[in-house]
């Protein structure tokens, strides 16, 4: 175990969590964010909260920040001059020519992040096999470098085609380079990603490029103010593919790191089912905007290896997280022919809902949910009550325009909110051939736990977990991430026992280029794991299957691996096909984790208190009001099964239970409801 | 061609406007998100499975799912040029079997005749009908239709067929399941008849596991909510759809409005092709009329009735559908008006293996008129095509069947009221991307020398039109090429004031060093080392370009979008 400290810069607020070993208690901040230097909001949560001798006893300082996002969201970055292949220097620009909103005709796609009189060409061509085809003119590099240093780039990015098979191009135009003087960092595709598809891979290349600089300065910044306070421990910083890597191999690969926020749920999530074996999960984080979810197999969560960021597309591992515009900021309103609608408009923080009294005017599903009872009393953490004619004014309004009763209308807000948070859940576990009744449900966020139990409901699921800090579970997740390096290189190779020796000699060169990258960190306890990309031959669709793994090398047979394809494949598509199979890329993981942290209760107080209050609150399952008892979570006795219907309250967030649920508190931390019944 | 007397009026399915209020506009919401999200499944489905570029890279396919009177409930982004067929498809599907009466729980049914599909043989619609448990009780029809590698055409593309014939293969609606069977058969005939068999039966496998999840999910759908309830949601979700639409025309001047389309030929004969259609707004109707076009064609420009209607409603429901999938009740005030034997309703046996480029132009056209009555919501002309050439080898490669490469790429696209057009794909295939090249060089025995944007290609105006690009590669075996590029003789159209951009076109390079440019062109027989260069052109200006902002010039001349001649020519500088 290990002191630490975790802290998530958010869009609106900066969550600070801090884990003591001794007394296995955490300490909770949350500090508005200072959008201009997100690293003083971050040690002003640092100051309010851990004293400087608990500073110094730390060991680790996690870290989520939007600083990266908010540089791509702002376009203020670096000035990138971009190197390319003769007659490809607009791929950045030309993309791969589709729309991102198809139903709006005059969608155009922003403006490439590196504009075209710095992105220049060099006469060069390596081929798909890795031959080379046309040796590079060095002379082109020289002359583009003038023009940069005119123009005054301080970063290059250097983009040729099909350099993730042989680098030599790339590798001796950053020689050239440097042996010319230029001193900015220069980003190099074939490091940033050993993957085909050269618009992506351009991208994420560039996106590297334009926000190493602010990222490098940020995260220099926090170190040496921790560093002052007394902070002697290692300073951590989550990726957009889990786990977290060291602030000094962020500064190096920055565009790993973009993807904060919704990762550390997912994190926290996947930490908490390997640890309590909750079996397979499905997280719910509503926020105020966003309904984040993310599947938790075998203890982890679903990866992708692609993300996007403001329609820009990056090669880099990506948690599988799917959001959508309905959290408990969404307005209600009646579209033009005439039904229903929730978000994905936000009322946010400012002015936040109506019965925040914040100036807010718009229904809610905050005010909804209210104005039904399912927030008990409306006394919040930060001192906010809430108000009722503020809610049912707003609600009003729009229950107007539809001829319905303010009743009716809230419990419709509810409900359209919920059912398309279950859509979403439907799409992400069946299109993978997970059935979600499988599967549990884990609520977190400020309104996860509110809407849950009719999620539940929706999705046919028995049982929902809350876990502890349910309100700041992003800040949880942070404090138990894994450190993870990771790296992946395209070569297809027809399954033969041949080739499965071939895929293990790059494997050995994917290792220990990972190890090579920072030595700062304990190299002993690094565990090797790999993940290979196949696909049946002609399909370009591939599937991630684990292999097994002996000494960081593929210890299947041939057959064995195309057998484990061809069982994720039926999974998936209830099928298989007649055709031989290919490896397509092979990924290659070294994973350490931190020292294990107890779960017990937060805040825990065996006051026993208030059991008997209640209030009238409505009830979605009976379809009528009742009365709902309400609890303190903090109250509520160990593993003793309480009865719904009742609304729990805790610091941050509150749980709805509803009448065909019971619950119970566990000592390890979860609340665990069991709901009964379903829709389907 | 000014014989009106003999015409058509097509119109959305039954039920228009029912009025029916009684479901709530939650349950409607509910079940509208729920329907949306089970197209989308079926859209993942089919990507994911699916064996050619065509269907996971260019989207070269519509889901969708439709109720029992044959009427859209949702679909997923995809093709729009194919998303408003598909209740053609379902109807001739369903024919083609005997009728309602013979659908049978499992079955599931396979249909390509053009007439009906609105498309060529190798788009292939497969229809599912959907039970209820009691499995007697008909709910509705999830279904798909993508674009097959190959269906035994006199090529594998085709721009000079003269009759259907010479077009591929047909399944006039018939089982490819009964009662959850496979029928053998019917796939033994499908591999017999394609020159990549193994990529067409993997796509149609792939086809198949989309519609299955749709018909699960609807199913799903109607049995949560309960069949009574689902049917009045659905009406209220139609009524809902058609209001949204009303009110955008209700909005805009009566009047008749008239858009031109220009094709460089027939695929046959020379001739430039030119044709009107007539965009009537009255009130809240919006009527297309194509009923002064030219009789059907020599060549394959022959558009199905299926696919006239749908550029139309695609067109429409683009520009005034609130930027959301549509359903059947976005399409009620959009009314089509053609001329059977004409060539936007060719009769048997009219060639139609292009009429995706004529559906193109038409849009093009409807979106002219449209500008005259809104010109601040629609942008000027785009280079009007897709231009999409292949080419394709016979030898063996590593998948041990011919190869083929080729795909839909961007071209400049209008100007606008609000800024310059880009470079994307056409309206018309809106969703699709073209495959990026170290991919496709890692598949086939060719070589990219370029993919750039052209200086000077983009009409001037005060908002410019977005440039064209340059592709060319060198193939490494003796191939054949078909070319299907439009558009090489007249650019597309620029609006108030601004200029057009420059045309399509592509040129062959000979090994010698001989060049020769073409439009379109059916395998042409070319040794290894030639190179193809394909000229995607410019998009229109919107506005005068002396108009246009100093400033965006310049950066224009910075960026080596414009030459400092175009500028001085053009612009005030």
């Amino acid at each position: 175990m290990a002191k630490r400290i975790g802290v998530d810069i958010g869009g609106t607020f900066t969550d600070l969590l801090f884990y003591d070993d001794k007394t296995n208690s955490y300490i909770v901040e949350k500090v508005p964010t200072v959008p201009d230097h997100p690293e003083q909001g971050c040690l002003n949560a640092v100051n309010l909260a851990v004293s400087e001798d608990l500073l110094q006893e730390s060991e680790y300082f996690l870290h989520g920040t939007t600083v990266g996002i908010n540089a791509l969201l702002e376009r203020k970055g670096a000035k990138v001059g971009l190197l390319a292949t003769t007659g490809f220097r607009d791929i950045l620009e030309i993309r791969r020519g589709d729309r991102a909103e198809m139903y709006n005709l005059i969608w155009t796609p922003p403006p490439p992040i590196v504009p075209r009189h710095l992105r220049l060409p060099v006469n060069e061509r390596t081929m798909a096999d890795g031959s080379i085809h046309l040796p590079i003119n060095d002379d082109d590099v020289l002359e583009a470098l003038k023009v940069f240093e005119e123009e005054g780039a301080d970063s290059i990015a250097v983009t040729y085609l099909h350099s993730y098979v042989n680098p030599e191009h790339e590798l001796r135009t950053e020689t050239l380079l440097r042996e010319a003087g230029f001193e900015g960092a220069i980003s190099l595709s074939h490091k940033v990603s050993g993957e085909f598809r050269e618009y992506e891979r351009t991208t994420t290349t560039a996106v590297d490029a334009f926000v190493r600089k602010r990222m490098q300065n940020y995260m220099s910044q926090l170190e040496s103010d921790l560093g002052d306070k007394g902070f002697k421990g290692h300073c951590l910083i989550t990726r957009s593919g889990s786990g977290c890597m060291t602030f000094a191999e962020a500064e190096a690969r920055p565009f790993e790191t973009i993807m904060s926020g919704p990762v550390a749920g997912a994190e926290g999530a996947a930490e908490l089912a390997r640890a309590l074996q909750l079996g397979d999960l499905i997280t719910a984080d509503v926020g105020g905007t966003s309904f984040d979810t993310c599947l938790i197999i075998n203890g982890r969560p679903q990866l992708l290896y692609q993300g996007i960021v403001e329609g820009l597309p990056l090669q880099t591992p990506w948690v599988d997280v799917r959001s959508i515009g309905a959290g408990g900021g969404s307005i209600a309103h009646v579209d033009a022919g005439g039904l229903l609608r929730v978000g994905p408009q936000s009322a946010g923080s400012v002015p936040g809902p109506a019965c925040y009294s914040r100036g807010g005017e718009e229904a809610t599903v905050t005010d909804a949910a209210f104005y039904l009872g399912m927030l008990g009393e409306g006394e919040l953490a930060s001192n906010v009550k809430l108000d009722r004619t503020k809610a049912e004014a707003a609600i009003a309004k729009v229950a107007a325009q539809l001829g319905m009763s303010n009743e009716n209308c809230a419990r419709g807000i509810v409900r359209i909110a919920c059912a398309s948070m279950s859509e979403t859940i439907r799409e992400i576990t069946i299109e993978q051939g997970n059935d979600p009744r499988n599967m549990s449900l884990l609520a977190f966020g400020g309104a996860g736990p509110l809407l849950a139990s009719l999620m539940a409901e929706e999705l046919d699921i028995t049982n929902i977990i809350v876990p502890p800090y349910a309100g700041n579970f992003s800040a949880w997740g942070l404090l138990g991430a894994d450190l993870l390096r990771a790296t992946a290189r395209s070569h297809i190779l027809p399954v033969s026992k041949e080739n499965i020796i071939k895929a293990n000699s790059i494997l050995d060169e994917l290792f220990s280029e990972l190890e090579s990258r920072d030595n700062a960190y304990d190299a002993n306890k690094w565990v090797k794991e790999i993940a290979i990309d196949m696909r049946y031959r002609g399909q370009e669709h591939s599937m991630t299957i684990q292999p097994d793994i002996k000494k960081g090398r593929i210890s299947n047979s041939a057959d064995e691996l195309q057998q484990a394809f061809v069982d994720a494949y039926e999974n998936s598509f209830g099928g298989s096909l007649e055709t031989t199979t290919e490896i397509v890329s092979l990924r290659a993981t070294l994973r350490q984790t931190l020292p294990a942290r107890k779960y017990s209760r937060a805040d825990y107080t065996d006051s026993n208190t208030e059991e008997n209050k209640s209030l009238q609150a409505y009830s979605f399952h009976k379809n009528e009001w009742m009365e709902f008892k309400l609890y303190q979570r903090a109250a509520l006795e160990s593993s003793r099964t309480y009865e719904g219907p009742a609304i729990v309250s805790e610091q941050t967030t509150t749980i709805y239970i509803d009448s065909n649920d019971s619950f119970t508190s566990l000592d390890d931390g979860c609340l665990l409801i069991n709901h009964s019944g379903g829709a389907n | 061609m000014d014989d009106k007397t003999n015409t058509e009026i097509y119109r959305a399915g039954k039920g228009s406007n029912t009025g029916i209020k009684d479901s709530d506009p939650v349950t409607t919401e509910i079940v509208r998100n729920a329907l949306n999200s089970a197209a989308n499944q079926m859209k993942r489905t089919l990507i994911r499975a699916s064996f050619s570029p065509t269907v996971y890279e260019v989207l070269d396919f519509a889901v969708a799912l439709y109720d029992k009177e044959i009427r859209l409930l949702s679909q997923a982004p995809s093709l729009p040029i194919f998303m408003a067929t598909m209740s053609f498809c379902i109807e001739a599907a369903v024919e083609g079997v005997g009728g309602e009466e013979n659908l049978e729980p499992g079955d599931v049914i396979l249909y390509n005749l053009p007439y009906g599909t609105g498309s060529h043989a190798q788009d292939a619609a497969i229809v599912m009908p959907v039970f209820l448990d009691d499995g007697k009780t008909l709910i509705g029809y999830a279904t798909n239709k993508a674009h097959w590698l190959d269906i035994g055409a006199k090529d594998p593309y085709c721009t000079d067929t003269t009759d259907v014939f010479q077009e591929g293969v047909v399944f006039p609606g018939v089982k490819l399941y009964s009662k959850g069977e496979k029928v053998r058969d019917i796939f033994r005939m499908i591999e017999a008849n394609s020159r990549m068999p193994v990529g067409t039966l993997g796509d149609i496998n792939a086809q198949i596991a989309s519609i299955r999840v749709g018909a699960k999910e609807l199913l799903r759908v109607v049995n949560r909510f309960g069949k009574d309830t689902f049917e009045y949601a659905v009406e209220r979700m139609f009524d809902a759809g058609e209001a949204v639409i009303r009110k955008y025309f209700e909005s805009i001047d009566d009047g008749r409005y008239i858009g031109k389309g220009i094709m460089d030929d027939n695929g046959v004969d020379t001739d430039l092709i030119e044709f009107d259609i007539i965009v009537e707004i009255d009130g809240s109707t919006v009527r297309m009329d194509y009923s002064t076009a030219p009789d059907a064609q020599r060549g394959p420009i022959n558009c199905p009735l299926p696919s006239t209607v749908s550029a139309s409603r695609v067109a429409v429901t683009m520009l005034a559908g609130a930027g959301e999938p549509p359903n059947e009740g976005h399409l009620r005030p959009v009314e089509v008006i053609t001329r059977p034997g004409s060539m936007f309703h060719p009769l048997p046996p009219s060639p139609c293996f292009l009429y995706g480029w004529s559906a193109i132009s038409a849009m093009e056209g409807i979106y002219e008129a449209l500008a005259k009555a809104v010109p601040t919501d629609v942008p000027a002309g785009s280079a009007a095509d897709i231009c999409a050439v292949l080419v394709w080898g016979a030898k063996d490669n590593k998948y041990g069947e011919p190869w083929v490469g080729g795909s839909p790429f961007p071209m400049g696209q209008g100007g606008f009221a609000g800024g310059d057009g880009d470079t994307m794909i056409h309206v018309a295939e809106a969703a699709a991307r073209f495959p990026p090249v170290e991919v496709w060089e890692a598949l086939y025995p060719w070589r990219f020398e370029k993919f750039e944007l052209i200086q000077d290609s983009a009409g001037a105006g005060q908002h410019r039109g977005g440039l064209g690009i340059d592709i060319v590669f060198e193939v490494f075996e003796d191939f054949s090429l078909i070319s299907t590029v439009e558009r090489t003789k007249v650019p597309g159209w620029a609006a108030l004031g601004g200029k057009s951009g420059k045309t399509n076109g592509v040129t062959i390079t000979y090994p010698d060093g001989k060049q020769k440019k073409i439009g379109k062109i059916t395998n042409m027989q070319l040794p290894k080392g030639t190179k193809i260069a394909i000229h995607c052109g410019g998009g229109g200006g919107y506005g005068d370009p002396k108009k246009r902002n100093p400033e965006l010039v310049e950066r224009d001349l910075k960026e080596g979008y414009i030459s400092r001649k175009f500028a001085e020519k053009n612009y005030a500088f």
